[in-house]
C-alpha cells in the first residue's frame, strides 16, 4: 500500500477527504437547520425553533399528492427499465453479434443527451402523436434516462456469472425462462435490485424532463419547484425534503452494504 | 336561446328545451333566474366529471380553495382538478395545443386578443356568472373581444417599482431608476418581454406596446448597455423576497403585494408609481372551445368572482379582486393597490397592459437582451 | 424435470433465441422515445413540422438565426463554463478516488458511499441551499462580517445571481458522481506494476505519473465527459442562481420553447446543435480512449 502512498501523503489525502465531505453535506445540514426554522423564507438570521412545518406536511393534501405521483412514476419507470436492462444485457452478455458495439453505443447514448433536449424532444413526440402529457409520458422519458444505468449495472453482473450454470441448466432440460428464474435471476438478483435503486432515486427526483411532460399530476421536483416560486408553501416542503433526503441515503447505503454481503456470499458458493 | 348561448344549443334537443322551460319557469320562483338556469341547465346535460382547471401555481389546491370553496360546496362530485400549474401564457398555449384539454384556464389581459383569435375558446355567457354585475367595467372591457366576453377579470395589480428609502434616493419618480448607474448591481428587472415595453415607456415610444422598428432598435439597445445594472431578472416573487429580504437589491419592478411583504419584515419601502405611469394587469378567465362542462365553469367562475372570494384573493395573496366590492382588511394593501379608486387600472393613472401585435418580435427582443 | 434430452439441437435452438429477441425490446424502445424524437426535432428546426396551424414548408430561417443573432457567443459562453467546472471538478475527485481505492482503507466502499450519496439526494433543495449560503444575507457573508473581515452592509456580490455561483453549485452537484468512474478504473489498477516501479527505484510521484494516472486516464477522460456533458446543457442551476450573468444556452433553449413567444422553429435548431456537438466530442473521445486502452495493453 506504501507504493501508492506515503504517510504524510495518506494523512493529507485524509484531510481533504474529510473537507470534502463536509463541503458535500453543508448544503443539507443547512437544510435541515431551517427545517426547525420559525421564519417563511430561507434567510438568516434565525427566528426560532419549530416542529410546525414538519406537522404541516401531513395536512398538504397536495405535497402528499405530489410524493404520491412521484412515487407511481418512479415505481413504473424503474420497473420497465430493470426489465429492459435485463433483457438488454442478457442479449449482450451471451454473444457476439455483428452490430454488437452499434447496440452498445445505442443504449448509452441517453447518458450523453442533455436533460432539456431530451425534454423537449419527447414534448415534440407526444405533440406530433397527439398524445396527452400523463404520468405515463414522464415515465417513459425517466425510463430513456434509468435505461443505461441498469444495463451498466447489470451487464457487468452478467458476464461475472458463469455462463456454465446456466448452460447446465439447460442441458438438464430447463425451457429459458426456467433457466432464467432459477439460475440467473437469483445470481444477478442484488445487481437487479441495486438496478432498481437507481432508476427509482433517479426517477424519484428528475426534474428536467418532468417539467416538459408532466401532464395533470405533479410529480414533488415541479412540486418543489413551484414552491420555490410560491414563498408560503416552502418550509413544509424543506421539512419533507429534509425526510425524503434522509430515507434517500440511509436506504441506499443500506442496500448497496447489503448487495456487497450477498454478492460475496453468491460468490463463496 | 340568443346568439350568446349557442355552443350549448347543440346539446339541447326540442323536449330537452321543454323540460328546461318548465323547470326554469318552476326552479325561478324560488331560486332566481341564473341559478335555476344553471342547476337545470347542469342536469338536464348532465356534465360530468371533474372541472378541468388550468391556473398559476397557488390558485389550485396548492392554497387557493377558498377562492372557488363556493363552487365545490355545490357541485361536490365536480370538483376542480388541476393540471401542472401554467408557467405563463406561452406555456398554456403550448399545451393546449399538444393536446391539453382544461375547461378553464387564465391567461392576463394582454393576451386576450391573442386567445379570442386562437380558436382555441368560446366566449363566455355573462348572465350565467351571478357576480358579473360586481366586477370593474373598465376591466370587464378589457375582457372583450369583438363585442364578445371572451375573459372574465379576475386578480389584478400594477407593475411599478419598489424601493429602500433608506438606501435609494431617486432623481425622479420615474421607470428610470430601475436603470440607475448609482445603484448597479443593486436592481432586479423582470423576466419577461414586458422590459421592452417599459424600456419603451421610458425612453417615450409613441405606442409602447406597438414600438417601430427603430423605436424597438433604440429600447433594445438601451437594455443592453444597462443591463450590468440589473443583479438578476425575478420571474418568481419568492425569489425577490428573499433577495429584497436579505438586502442583495434595493430597487426592482414590483407588484402591490411585494411591498405589503416587505413591509411585513419591518423594511422602510416605498412604492413607487412612476410619473410615465405604472402597467396595470388583469387575470381573466377564459373558456376553451370543446369544453364539456361549460355550465360548470360558468359556476366555477362565478365562485370565483365573489366578493368573498374577492377580500380573501385580496388579504391573503395581496393581489387586487375585480369585484368592487371586495375590500382588503390591510388598509396598507388598500393604499397600494387604490382601492377607493374604480379607475385606478386606466389612464390617467395607469396603462392597462393590452395585447402586443408584435409579441414574437418582442419576444426575440427580450431574448437577445439576455444573451447580450 | 429432468428429461432424457436430445442437447445438440436445443443447443442450436438457445443461441439464435439469447440475442435477437431479448435486445428487440429495449432496442425499440429507444429507437421510438429518443431517435424518432430526435427526428422530430430535426424536423421542427427546418420548419416541416411547425407549433401552429397553417402552410408551412422546408426553411432554414431557424438555423440562420442561429448562427447570426447571438446564439453562438452563448454556446460559447456557457461551453467556456462547463469546461472550467468539469476540469476543476475532474481535478478534485481524482485525489479522493485515488486515495479510496489505492489507500487500502478497509472501508472503501463506505467512504466512497458517503461521497456518492448526496448526489442521490434532492437536486433543487441542495441549490436552494446554497442561495441561502451565497446570499448577501447568508452564511458567508454573515460570517465575514462577525469576524470583522467585511463591513457591515457590505457584502460579496459575486458569490450569487452570478456565473461564479453558476460554476460553483454545478461543481458541487456533479462532483460525487465524477469521483465513481475514476475510483472503478482505479480500483482495477494492477497494482504489481506499482510495486515493479518501487523495485525499479522510482519515487512515488514518478510511479504515480509515469504508471498510475496514464492508466487511469480512460476513467478520467469518461468523468469528464460525464460531468461536461450535462453541465454544457443545464438550465436549472442557471434559472436559479444565475441572475443576469449566468445565463446559460440551456436556458436560452427552454426560454424558446416556453416563454415570451414560442419559437419552436429556432429552439429545435439549437437543441440539434447541442447534440451535435456533444456526439462529435463523444466519439472524438472514445477514439482517443480506445488508442488509449490499445497503448495500455
Amino acid at each position: 500500500m506504501d507504493v501508492a502512498l506515503s504517510r504524510n501523503g495518506r494523512r493529507i489525502m485524509r484531510v481533504f477527504f474529510a473537507l470534502v465531505v463536509v463541503f458535500l453535506y453543508a448544503p443539507i445540514v443547512i437544510l435541515v437547520i431551517f427545517s426547525f426554522n420559525k421564519g417563511s423564507v430561507p434567510t438568516f438570521p434565525l427566528t426560532g425553533f419549530t416542529l410546525h412545518w414538519y406537522h404541516e406536511f401531513l395536512t398538504n393534501s397536495d405535497m402528499q399528492a405530489a410524493l404520491k405521483t412521484s412515487a407511481i412514476v418512479a415505481a413504473i419507470s424503474s420497473v420497465v427499465a430493470v426489465s429492459l436492462g435485463i433483457l438488454a444485457s442478457i442479449g449482450l452478455s451471451r454473444s457476439r453479434f455483428r452490430g454488437r458495439g452499434a447496440v452498445t453505443t445505442l443504449v448509452l447514448v441517453p447518458l450523453v443527451v442533455p436533460l432539456v433536449v431530451l425534454g423537449i424532444s419527447l414534448l415534440l413526440l407526444f405533440h406530433a402523436l397527439g398524445i396527452q402529457l400523463s404520468i405515463l409520458t414522464i415515465a417513459i422519458g425517466h425510463v430513456v434516462i434509468s435505461l443505461p444505468y441498469t444495463i451498466l449495472i447489470l451487464l457487468p453482473r452478467l458476464e461475472q456469472i458463469d455462463a456454465s450454470l446456466a448452460e447446465a441448466a439447460y442441458d438438464l432440460g430447463a425451457g429459458p425462462f426456467a433457466t432464467f428464474r432459477r439460475v440467473t435471476l437469483p445470481l444477478i438478483l442484488p445487481a437487479v435490485v441495486s438496478a432498481f435503486l437507481v432508476a427509482f432515486t433517479t426517477s424519484f427526483d428528475e426534474y428536467a424532463v418532468a417539467s416538459f411532460l408532466a401532464g395533470s399530476q405533479q410529480t414533488f421536483p415541479l412540486f418543489l419547484y413551484s414552491a420555490l416560486r410560491f414563498p408560503s408553501q416552502l418550509p413544509q416542503v424543506i421539512a419533507v425534503a429534509v425526510v425524503v433526503i434522509s430515507l434517500t441515503i440511509v436506504v441506499i447505503v443500506a442496500a448497496e452494504v447489503w448487495r456487497r454481503r450477498v454478492e460475496t456470499r453468491l460468490e463463496a458458493a | 336561446m340568443d346568439v350568446e348561448g349557442e355552443p350549448f344549443d347543440r346539446r339541447l334537443s326540442r323536449a330537452d328545451m321543454l323540460r328546461l322551460a318548465a323547470l326554469a319557469a318552476g326552479a325561478g320562483v324560488v331560486a332566481g333566474p341564473a341559478a335555476a338556469a344553471d342547476a337545470a341547465i347542469a342536469h338536464l346535460t348532465k356534465e360530468t366529471g371533474r372541472l378541468q382547471v388550468m391556473d398559476w401555481a397557488g390558485y389550485g389546491n396548492d392554497g387557493g380553495q377558498a377562492m372557488f370553496a363556493a363552487y365545490v360546496h355545490k357541485y361536490p362530485n365536480n370538483k376542480p382538478q388541476f393540471a401542472s400549474p401554467m408557467t405563463n401564457e406561452t406555456n398554456a398555449y403550448g399545451r393546449i395545443r399538444a393536446g391539453a384539454h382544461p375547461d378553464v384556464f387564465r391567461p392576463y389581459v394582454g393576451w386576450v386578443k391573442f386567445f379570442a383569435q386562437s380558436g382555441l375558446v368560446q366566449p363566455w355567457t355573462p348572465s350565467l356568472i351571478s357576480n358579473f354585475k360586481h366586477l370593474n367595467p373598465f376591466m370587464v372591457k378589457a375582457g372583450q373581444y369583438g363585442g364578445k366576453q371572451y375573459g372574465i377579470p379576475d386578480d389584478w395589480g400594477f407593475d411599478a417599482i419598489l424601493y429602500r428609502k433608506d438606501k435609494v434616493s431617486p432623481k425622479a419618480n420615474s421607470w428610470g431608476l430601475l436603470f440607475d448607474e448609482r445603484y448597479k448591481g443593486k436592481i432586479a428587472w423582470f423576466d419577461d418581454l414586458e422590459m421592452i415595453t417599459i424600456a419603451g415607456l421610458y425612453l417615450k415610444a409613441k405606442n409602447p406596446w406597438n414600438q417601430t422598428s427603430s423605436e424597438l432598435n433604440r429600447s433594445v439597445k438601451f437594455l443592453k448597455s444597462k443591463k450590468h445594472v440589473a443583479r438578476f431578472n425575478w420571474s418568481s416573487e419568492t425569489d425577490l423576497w428573499q433577495a429584497f429580504g436579505s438586502g442583495e437589491v434595493w430597487i426592482a419592478y414590483a407588484w402591490p403585494n411585494d411591498w405589503v411583504q416587505m413591509k411585513k419584515k419591518k423594511l422602510p419601502v416605498v412604492y413607487m408609481h412612476p410619473k410615465e405611469k405604472p402597467i396595470a394587469w388583469v387575470g381573466m378567465f377564459m373558456l376553451l372551445k370543446n369544453s364539456p362542462r361549460p355550465h360548470l365553469a360558468h359556476a366555477y367562475v362565478d365562485a370565483w368572482s365573489s366578493a368573498k372570494s374577492g377580500k380573501w384573493l385580496e388579504d391573503n395573496y395581496g393581489y387586487g379582486h375585480a369585484n368592487t366590492q371586495a375590500k382588503p382588511s390591510s388598509s396598507q394593501l388598500l393604499k397600494a393597490l387604490q382601492l377607493t379608486n374604480p379607475k385606478a387600472v386606466t389612464l390617467p393613472n395607469a396603462y392597462l397592459d393590452r395585447d402586443i401585435p408584435q409579441r414574437s418580435t418582442y419576444a426575440n427582443l427580450w431574448e437577445e437582451v439576455k444573451r447580450a | 424435470m429432468t428429461q432424457a434430452a436430445a442437447p445438440a439441437p436445443r443447443r442450436r435452438r438457445r443461441l439464435k433465441l439469447a440475442t435477437p429477441a431479448l435486445l428487440g425490446l429495449p432496442v425499440g424502445w429507444l429507437v421510438v422515445f429518443l431517435i424518432v424524437p430526435a427526428v422530430i426535432v430535426a424536423l421542427y428546426s427546418v420548419n416541416e413540422l411547425s407549433l401552429f396551424p397553417g402552410p408551412h414548408s422546408f426553411a432554414l430561417g431557424g438555423w440562420y438565426r442561429l448562427f447570426h443573432s447571438g446564439f453562438m457567443s452563448l454556446f460559447w459562453k456557457s461551453a467556456q463554463m462547463s469546461l472550467i467546472v468539469s476540469a476543476l471538478v475532474v481535478a478534485a475527485a481524482y485525489p479522493l478516488a485515488y486515495f479510496l481505492a489505492l489507500s487500502g482503507t478497509r472501508r472503501k466502499y463506505i467512504l466512497l458511499l458517503l461521497l456518492i450519496a448526496p448526489f442521490l439526494t434532492s437536486y433543487l433543495l441542495r441549490v436552494l441551499a446554497w442561495k441561502v449560503i451565497l446570499s448577501d444575507g447568508g452564511v458567508i457573508n454573515t460570517f465575514l462580517v462577525w469576524v470583522h473581515l467585511q463591513a457591515h452592509g457590505h457584502s460579496l456580490s459575486f458569490l450569487l445571481y452570478s456565473r461564479f455561483a453558476v460554476m460553483l453549485v454545478l461543481g458541487y452537484v456533479w462532483l460525487p458522481f465524477v469521483a465513481l468512474p475514476i475510483f472503478v478504473t482505479l480500483e482495477t489498477l494492477d497494482f504489481r506494476l506499482l510495486e515493479a516501479a518501487s523495485d525499479l527505484y522510482a519515487s512515488r510521484l514518478q510511479a504515480f505519473l509515469r504508471v498510475t494516472l496514464p492508466l487511469s486516464m480512460p476513467g478520467v477522460v469518461a468523468a469528464f465527459l460525464f460531468v461536461f456533458i450535462p453541465t454544457v446543457g443545464e438550465f436549472v442551476t442557471p434559472s436559479l442562481v444565475g441572475g443576469q450573468a449566468g445565463y446559460m444556452y440551456g436556458n436560452q433553449i427552454v426560454d424558446l420553447f416556453e416563454t415570451g413567444f414560442p419559437d419552436w422553429e429556432t429552439g429545435a435548431a439549437l437543441a440539434l446543435f447541442l447534440i451535435g456537438v456533444i456526439a462529435v466530442l463523444t466519439v472524438v473521445f472514445v477514439r482517443f480512449l480506445r488508442i488509449g486502452e490499445a497503448r495500455a495493453a
